[in-house]
Order: structure tokens, then C-alpha cells, then sequence
């Protein structure tokens, strides 16, 4: 028993930290969407992305992959969500993941080499089949290239976006996701993987944990370092307790999201038998560490959290829709308590 | 990284449950404080007596000096016998012992540390004064150099299991003119010594194992110094390390089963409107919530234990832990009384229940004792987030 990251992972960190920095940070997020153009995602960046491998880390090696855990993903989508960056990673890395494993491999290979695939989120009409076929009402995230994960907790599968009906583009809370609506009358997959091959679904609640994670750590840092430089009254804010205890408790909440979400992915990894449990423990505690810390930065913060000045509503904006994804919290609670409990 | 536990630490974990097993005590523990000193007392003999007496003490005092990994599945698995996680041996035990291997003399350590291993004595803490809660070191407890002694005068409160103690691990003040932290003197205190008066403080739950401990010019041996006088502060954070996270995993992992607990009963048991428990929508979200909670409280214990095998100095997770499980721990005993419902009023209707009320009362505790979450909350926001004090 280990949770302490290895001199490998800790590579794995520091580079996308740094590419991220490069290539995806805020301020060229916050340029497009000022200027109301999408996709906030370069195609340079995306394609710079695939170059390092990144929709390939935990894929096994006889598919291509680099071979990693969902651990080392976990690391990864943490920078990605720390760093706000724009685009479906989550629903990329999955896909490639269903295309592969369902034996799609020509499908697989082009999604590594950088085809981003959306993701599916199912409206109230809306019914998945057990061979990943959907019908019904759907939004599409990022479904840019054409590309779209469903997933279900029976089965993850791939669809042709351009084969949906009555599809429209509208404005996304988060201006950096390019959201769509469409209805299928009942609409086949392009690849599929029944869940008792394997559960794709219980890896996007880590992946989506991890990011949700990410979040919440940023929003901690950013509430800490504007608590010790702004002044007023003559001391740094961060001196009295009702801005020290909020920014306490994001610590905390932060460190529980992290340890949770390694647990959850390592449980992943090593098919124990609480796995789901575990990553739904993970998608839960990293959800309200995000919803917390990014709305107790913007108090702390005071005037500028509320505009444009800080990047503060851009991360609140991305932990709302990264926690809804999949399901509200009460879907993934009542899941939580209908399983067994941890081994 | 990895979840999993070697092969090695496996036989151990089934060595240690298939020991638990056979000699846990199994009767309910007594309430009366001089038998509950000797339940626990007789209990850690039979733990000295088959090497499980000290698991993370020195080898050379007598302990196992298990390696974190193994003192954590220990204590998970001590917690499955639902022993009490925090009993009377524990200042002895995971305090003044441990203080006393780091600071006392040779002579103080023969003769103190294989009594408290073997079970024969209790210690207590005189740390808490009416004055001097959260900021200890304006303790006012006065001790006067008179010859080879100290003559003490003064009151500490807050004393678990000072009436059935027979040691205590004492901070006074011996030079009242030094800076607040300078002139603070640990010294070991007979509880036996003339000039102590002990008066019971009954808890909120009814229990009586606290207490207001007086002194009026008790003589103690300079020799019961430990460390240099004036410099018992140093003395009493020393031992701030000791085990580094994992005797908390009692605690956390009783948690954990009280909610699995909860979660049964809330499908077993029909509330007024004539529906199961569970069926009701907030206590179902609350009990999930729990869930998701304990489990991340789980996996912290295990990140601060995998940080700590790897460094001397302890990580801010202890802080998160203790903070954290009281927050926890007291919304769990609350949603119990929710479950329980309307049984929940009466204190002895059924042996089971009355536990739920006695848990829930007892968790009120855990956001005072051993530095309050105000406390925390500063700790962790100066020490992690860097925040001026």
C-alpha cells in the first residue's frame, strides 16, 4: 500500500503541468471566447496533445497504448482540470478506450492520433440500448470532429454525430465547451463495449474526479494567495478567521478529493471488487470539493470574483459542468447507497 | 503506487485477526471508572503478554515497532473487535510513554516505561487549565524549586481518568517572568502525592471519567523532572509525531462501520409513515453522503501513512484527519438518531439503541478535545496554505 506518487509519475505531472501551461493555459481560452469564437480548443494544441500521447497513456500496449494505469490518467486530468483546459479529453481517452477494446482498432488508432470525441449527455427523453444504440433527446459536449461517447452502466459506445436529428448549436454555461442539441430516433454506434467486458463508466468518474480535483485545488491556491497579498485594514485579509477557516476547509476538502480519487483509480486498477464504490466515493468527493472551493474563492476574492477580471467564474463555470455530466449528485448518491460497501 | 498490501503483510493481518478473535474481551466494558481501569488494565496485559502490547513502540522498550503498513492493518483490524478506540492507557501508551523514551532520564524510563507496556498503571494529563485551553502555554499551574522538590499549586481541569490514574504528565509553570512558552516545567506527578484534590466532572453523555484536579503545595521530586526545567514545552511537543496517523485509523474505520450499520438498520426498520427508513429521500442522501465521505477519510489516512513511512516529519494530513472525522463523525451520530428515530428519546429502552444516543452525545467531543477545529483550521491554513497569523 503506496499512495505516494513515483519519479515516473511525478515526469508525467510536471509535463503536462508545463505543455499545459504553454499551449492550453486560460488566457488563450479567455481570448477566443471574449472574441465569441469556438472551439476555445486549437487544433495545434489538440494535435500537440496526441503527439505526447495523451489520449493513449493508460491504453494496454497491444493497442496501441502507452500502457500506463488509470492512476497515471488520474495524475494527468488533474493538470488538465487545474489548468481549465478546453476540450474532451475525458470523452477521448474513453473512446479510444471502447474503439480498442471492441476490436475497432483503425477507429482506435485515429482517435489517439488526435480525432477528440465528444461526449453524449443523455437529456430526461432519452433511452441507451444494450448495444450502445441511443434514442431520445441528447446535448453533445465538444462533439466537434463528428465523433461522441455514450455511455451507460451497461455499455460505452461510440456515435456518428452528423446521423442525429434536429442538431443546433447552443451557448454552453462554460464558454469554452462547444454545446450541442440533438434527438435520435434510435441511432446504432459505431463501436460498443458491454460493461462486463469492461466498465468505461466507472473510469470517467475518476478521470472526471480527477479534473473536478484539479479544479478545486486551483480555486484553493488561487483563494490562498489573494488571502495573503490583498490588505485592507492595514493587514492581509487572510489574518482574520472567517477568510482562513473557508480557506482551511478548501484545503482539506482538496487533499480528500485527491487521496479519494488515487484510491479510486488504483481500485480500478487492481479490479477490486469495490471499485465502482470507490470511484463513485471519489466522483462525489471531488464534486463538492470543486462546487465548494471554486464559490468560496469567488467570496473571497470579493468584487473581482463576480467578473471577467479574474479567471475564478471560468472555474466555477467548468466544475458545474463537469459535475453534471454524467448525472447529477442525487444519481450518483442513490447509486452510492444501492451497492455493496467498501472491502 | 499501489492499494494492495504484500503477501507478508497478509499473514500478518490474518495473524493479528485470528489473535483478536480468540482474546479480544468480548463483555460490554464497564461504566464505573475503577472497573473500566481494570478491564482495560487486564486487557493490555494480554496484549503484553503476546507481543501486542506497544505495536509501534521501540523494540528496545519493549514494543513491536511495526512498520507503518503494519501498524495501520493492525488498528484496522483492532477496530473490528470494537474495543474503544481512545481508552484509559492511552496518555500512558501514546503520550507520556512515548515522551518519556524521547526526553526522560535513564533511571525515569526504567522505571515507568515497562509498567505502562505491562498494564499495571494508568497516566493522566495535567495539560488544560480554566485559563489555558486552546492557548496552553498561558498555563498558570505554579511550581516553587524548595530543596530537591517542587511544590505545586494551583488547577488543571479536563482530566480523563485522573481519579483511577496513578501518574500524570504535569506542565507547570516554574518561572512566571520568562516569555509564556519559556518558563514551562513537564514533570512526572504521583496522583497519590498529599495536597491533590480530584472532583468528577459529569459529561454530557452522564459519564463521570473527567475531571478538576487541585493542587495545594504538592511535593514532587526534582527528580520527576523531565527534560530541563523551564523547558518542559519543548518536552510536550515532542512526542506530537508519535505514530504518525495511524492509531487514528481506529476511529475512522468504527466510523465506517457505524455508517454500514446505519445504512442496515435504515433498510430494516419501518419509520412512522409506515415506510422503511431509507425510503425517505434526505435520510437516503445523508447516509450516501456519509459513504462517500468516510471513504475519502479512508484513502486520506492511507496518503498521510504513505507519506509518513517515507519522512520523519509529519504531513498537515493529521490536522485534515482530526478535523475532518470530527465533522464527519458528528453528522454521522446525529443522522443515527434520525434512523432510530422516536427510539431515540429514551436513554435505556434498548441496549442497542441507547448506544446510538450515547454515540452521538460522545461526538460533541471530538471537535473540542486535542485542540479544537478552530485550532485546526488555523494550523492548516498558517502551516499549508502559508496564511499570516
Amino acid at each position: 500500500m503506496d499512495l505516494l506518487t513515483s519519479p515516473d509519475q511525478d515526469e508525467i505531472i510536471a509535463a503536462a503541468a508545463s505543455f499545459l501551461n504553454d499551449k492550453m493555459s486560460t488566457d488563450q481560452s479567455r481570448l477566443q471566447f471574449e472574441s465569441g469564437t469556438t472551439p476555445a480548443v486549437s487544433n495545434a494544441a489538440w494535435a500537440a496533445a496526441a503527439e505526447l500521447g495523451w489520449f493513449a497513456l493508460g491504453l494496454p500496449e497491444q493497442f496501441g497504448g502507452v500502457g500506463f494505469g488509470l492512476a497515471e490518467e488520474a495524475l494527468l486530468f488533474r493538470e488538465i482540470g487545474r489548468a481549465a483546459a478546453p476540450g474532451p479529453f475525458v470523452s477521448t481517452v474513453l473512446a479510444a478506450r471502447v474503439a480498442a477494446l471492441s476490436g475497432a482498432q483503425d477507429l482506435a488508432d485515429e482517435i489517439v492520433a488526435g480525432r477528440g470525441v465528444g461526449l453524449t449527455v443523455p437529456g430526461s427523453l432519452h433511452a441507451i440500448g444494450e448495444d450502445g444504440s441511443i434514442a431520445g433527446e441528447v446535448q453533445l459536449l465538444d462533439a466537434t470532429s463528428g465523433l461522441a461517447l455514450v455511455l451507460s452502466p451497461s455499455v460505452a459506445s461510440i456515435i456518428d454525430v452528423e446521423s442525429l436529428g434536429d442538431r443546433s448549436r447552443v451557448p454552453c454555461v462554460d464558454p469554452t465547451v462547444d454545446l450541442q442539441r440533438a434527438t435520435a430516433n434510435t441511432l446504432s454506434p459505431i463501436a460498443h463495449l458491454p460493461a462486463s467486458t469492461e466498465a468505461v463508466e466507472h473510469r470517467a468518474h475518476v478521470l472526471i474526479a480527477s479534473m473536478l480535483t484539479g479544479i478545486a485545488e486551483w480555486a484553493r491556491d488561487a483563494a490562498a494567495t489573494h488571502a495573503i497579498d490583498r490588505v485592507q485594514f492595514g493587514k492581509p485579509i487572510g489574518v482574520n478567521q472567517a477568510i482562513k477557516h473557508p480557506c482551511a476547509d478548501m484545503a482539506v476538502q482538496a487533499q480528500l478529493a485527491y487521496a479519494q480519487t488515487l484510491f479510486a483509480a488504483l481500485a480500478i486498477d487492481e479490479a477490486r471488487e469495490d471499485a465502482e464504490f470507490q470511484a463513485l466515493s471519489a466522483h462525489v468527493a471531488a464534486a463538492g470539493a470543486a462546487e465548494f472551493s471554486t464559490s468560496t474563492t469567488i467570496q473571497v476574492l470579493g468584487g473581482m470574483g463576480f467578473t471577467h477580471e479574474h479567471d475564478a467564474h471560468l472555474y466555477v463555470k467548468r466544475a458545474e459542468v463537469w459535475r453534471r455530466t454524467l448525472g447529477g449528485m442525487p444519481t450518483h448518491l442513490a447509486r452510492l447507497l444501492e451497492l455493496s460497501g467498501p472491502v | 503506487m499501489d492499494l494492495s498490501f504484500s503477501t507478508e503483510d497478509n499473514e500478518f493481518r490474518d495473524e493479528v485477526r485470528t489473535w483478536l478473535k480468540a482474546n479480544a474481551p468480548t463483555g460490554r466494558r464497564p461504566k464505573e471508572s475503577h472497573a473500566m481501569r481494570e478491564f482495560d488494565l487486564a486487557w493490555q496485559r494480554t496484549m503484553h503478554a503476546a507481543g501486542w502490547g506497544g505495536v509501534a513502540w521501540p523494540v528496545d522498550y519493549g514494543g513491536r515497532d511495526l512498520p507503518l503498513t503494519q501498524q495501520l492493518i493492525w488498528y484496522e483490524e483492532y477496530a473490528r473487535t470494537g474495543l474503544a478506540p481512545i481508552d484509559s492507557r492511552f496518555v500512558g501508551l501514546a503520550h507520556a510513554g512515548p515522551t518519556l523514551m524521547l526526553r526522560s532520564s535513564e533511571e525515569q524510563k526504567q522505571f515507568h516505561l515497562p509498567k505502562i507496556l505491562g498494564g499495571e498503571v494508568i497516566w493522566c494529563q495535567g495539560f488544560s487549565e480554566p485559563e489555558a485551553g486552546s492557548d496552553l502555554a498561558s498555563l498558570r499551574t505554579r511550581a516553587v524549586v524548595d530543596g530537591d522538590e517542587l511544590v505545586v499549586t494551583g488547577q488543571k481541569i479536563w482530566t480523563s481518568f485522573a481519579a483511577v490514574s496513578d501518574w500524570q504528565e504535569l506542565l507547570v509553570r516554574t518561572d512566571p517572568d520568562a516569555p509564556k512558552h519559556k518558563g514551562i516545567t513537564w514533570v512526572i506527578c504521583d496522583m497519590r502525592s498529599p495536597g491533590i484534590d480530584i472532583r468528577p466532572i459529569r459529561t454530557i453523555e452522564g459519564g463521570a471519567d473527567f475531571n478538576e484536579v487541585f493542587y495545594d503545595e504538592v511535593r514532587i521530586p526534582l527528580a520527576n523532572v523531565v527534560g530541563d526545567l523551564n523547558d518542559g514545552w519543548s518536552v510536550a511537543m515532542s512526542t506530537l509525531s508519535f505514530e504518525r496517523g495511524t492509531a487514528f485509523t481506529v476511529s475512522q474505520v468504527q466510523l465506517a462501520s457505524s455508517i454500514e450499520a446505519l445504512i442496515d438498520m435504515a433498510r430494516s426498520r419501518t419509520s412512522i409513515n409506515g415506510r422503511a427508513v431509507i425510503a425517505d429521500g434526505a435520510v437516503a442522501e445523508r447516509l450516501a453522503k456519509a459513504r462517500a465521505d468516510c471513504a475519502a477519510l479512508r484513502a486520506l489516512t492511507y496518503l498521510g501513512i504513505s507519506k509518513n513511512a517515507h519522512s520523519t516529519q509529519p504531513g498537515p494530513e493529521g490536522s485534515m484527519l482530526k478535523l475532518q472525522y470530527a465533522d464527519l463523525a458528528k453528522r454521522v451520530y446525529l443522522l443515527g438518531l434520525d434512523v432510530i428515530d422516536t427510539n431515540a428519546l429514551a436513554f435505556a429502552l434498548d441496549e442497542d439503541d441507547s448506544d446510538w444516543v450515547d454515540r452521538h452525545l460522545m461526538a460533541f467531543s471530538t471537535s473540542i478535545g486535542g485542540g479544537t477545529s478552530e485550532i485546526q483550521r488555523n494550523i492548516i491554513g498558517e502551516r499549508v496554505l502559508g496564511l499570516p497569523r
